[in-house]
């Protein structure tokens, strides 16, 4: 598709140096018999680069696009070096584009792997409803997309998408939750970005085993975009109107990291338990230490390697695959906190 | 010899005109039930009615094909891996696997979300007050996920077989349990492949008796 926008912009270039030449059909003259010449030169000139592409594109390996939703965050650059690494242990060539959580930018880098023949996308989404044309667009050229943690809110575009279980985990951390607050008292909920589904998948998760507990009350429900700068700054506010919460539910790792901060200036850190959901670095740490209560240990290596394996899957000819296929999360507490390293299983 | 030649021709006219009306009100007329017409209309997937459904057809009929508790725990001590390709089951990729498992013991302490168990060869916890989670669903190797492709139906799914089994199961029999007393149990278990703990086995109830 590359060399075809070329070829199009060349014959767009003849055809305008031509244009000031060209006389009436009628008249046989020196001009249009110049003209004439051009166009078939434009002629075996396309015929050549199409022949020149064709033959290139056979002898080329063929390429996978990792397009992330940003890469400011670790645990991405994570989910983003797994699946390169995947992709190119299976033989292809891999390149690893940031969307830096802009649907426009992402829109973008799906416009080049589609010209720049990517045989298949791995994609983790920006925005689960605005990332829909792009995946679309991609269905559309016959570009398959695989879609890595973050869904997108369409069940007929990408060919499979590849996400934690973040209900389920969730669902084991609200147990735990009943279990450490003794099924009463009150406890605030720190939301992650309010249009990414997993915000609400943990959320659903959560309060699918919690609001069977009436003594437990939820005072503040909250988003702090999955960012622990601000679920400080959140924490802080919540703090005080309601100084005697007994615990905090946090839909990632970096709220909860957060929210411990902002307990912690409040001289309540040892009061209220806080809960988090990733697994990442300073929690499988600070969960060693006695500060945070429990995480939801996600697998990004899995979902990275998973898609990749799918992506390859296809394009040697396999067409069935399970719209959703979840990747289980572990629950993590201090009980069973050596088993595991961040983004996963020390092993990994 | 030429009006029989017609009569034929007449009779095997007729004759395609009738299979062809038969065929076209054969494929013209069928029944449905009426809850999948509304469903279907509707667009939404009913979990409740797929739970109770799933729970009747092919969970309950699966748990009588169960192993033994005592015979599974035995081969996850010494095989672990043919235990797991054996028996488990599960949904989602990873460690976590579900077993369908069956069994009798006797109840030697009442807890306030469980009841200790003792069976012949081991102690396990029947869960009575924490019946969340996927282990009924995926234990018994039926649920289908290749048939959903939403994921809160998915995970609708798990939350009203959980709620059927804390109405129908549970409920009913923990306030009549007490120490000392046989149980007969058939449910799921959930465990950790890589990190394999058979101290603390939890069954999800799915039969009491």
């Amino acid at each position: 598709m590359f060399h075809q926008k070329k070829i199009t912009s060349v014959i767009q270039q003849v055809s305008l140096r031509v244009t000031p030449c060209q006389t009436p059909r009628n008249s046989v003259s020196e001009k249009s018999t110049a003209w004439l010449m051009l166009r078939l030169g434009g002629f075996f000139l396309f015929l050549l680069l199409v022949g020149c592409s064709e033959k290139k594109d056979s002898n080329a390996p063929k390429k996978m696009a990792i397009i992330i939703s940003t890469l400011n965050n670790p645990w991405f650059v994570f989910l983003a070096d797994n699946a390169a690494a995947k992709a190119k242990e299976l033989g292809y060539e891999t390149k690893i584009f940031d969307s830096q959580n802009n649907t426009a930018l992402e829109s973008d880098h799906f416009e080049n792997a589609l010209v720049s023949g990517y045989s298949a996308v791995l994609f983790n989404p920006t925005d689960a409803e605005g990332s829909v044309v792009n995946v679309r667009k991609a269905k559309a050229a016959g570009v398959p997309v695989f879609c890595m943690d973050r869904e997108i809110n369409a069940t007929d575009a990408a060919t499979s998408q590849i996400l934690s279980d973040s209900y389920s985990g969730c669902v084991e951390l609200a147990k735990l939750f009943v279990q450490q607050t003794n099924k009463k008292g009150t406890y605030v909920e720190l939301l992650g970005l309010v249009g990414d589904n997993n915000t609400w998948a943990r959320s659903q998760g959560f309060h699918s085993v919690v609001d069977n507990y009436p003594s437990l009350k939820m005072v503040a429900q909250q988003s702090a975009d999955f960012d622990r700068n601000k679920a400080m700054d959140v924490m802080e506010s919540i703090l005080q109107a309601n100084p005697n919460i007994d615990a905090v539910f946090c839909g990632n790792d970096a709220m909860a990291m957060g929210a411990y901060q902002a307990l912690a200036a409040a001289g309540k850190a040892s009061k209220v338990k806080v809960f988090g959901f990733d697994g990442a670095d300073d929690v499988v740490s600070a969960i060693k230490d006695g500060k945070i209560v429990a995480t939801g240990m996600q697998f990004p290596k899995v979902m990275a390697q998973t898609a990749a394996i799918y992506a390859d899957e296809y394009l040697k000819g396999k067409r069935e695959f399970a719209q959703k296929l979840p990747v289980a999360v572990e629950l993590v507490t201090k009980k069973n906190i050596e088993n595991y390293a961040a983004f996963g299983k020390k092993e990994q | 010899m030429e009006k029989k030649n017609n009569k034929t021709s007449v009779w095997l006219k007729y004759g395609i005109g009738s299979v062809v009306l038969l065929l076209l009100a054969y494929n013209s007329v069928y029944f449905r039930k009426l809850d999948e017409v509304k469903a279907e209309a509707s667009g939404k997937f009913d979990a409740a009615a797929f739970a109770k459904t799933f729970l009747e057809k092919q969970l309950t009929p699966k748990l009588a094909t169960a192993p033994d508790i005592d015979e599974l725990t035995t081969l996850l001590s010494t095989d672990k891996n043919k235990a797991f390709d054996t028996y488990s089951h599960a949904t989602a990729i990873g460690n976590i696997r579900y077993f369908l498992v069956k069994g009798q013991g006797t109840i030697t302490k009442i807890n306030e979300n469980d009841l200790t168990i003792q069976t012949p060869k081991q102690q396990l916890t029947l869960a009575m007050e924490f019946i969340y989670g996927n282990a009924l669903r995926d234990a018994s190797g039926e649920f289908d996920i290749t048939k959903f492709t939403k994921t809160a139906d998915i995970n609708n799914v798990s939350s009203e077989l959980n709620k059927l089994i804390r109405a129908s199961v549970v409920f009913p029999f923990r306030p009549k349990a007490k120490v000392g007393d046989t149980v007969q149990f058939a449910g799921a278990i959930a465990l950790n492949k890589e990190h394999l703990n058979l101290a603390e086995i939890e069954v999800v109830p799915a039969s009491l008796k």
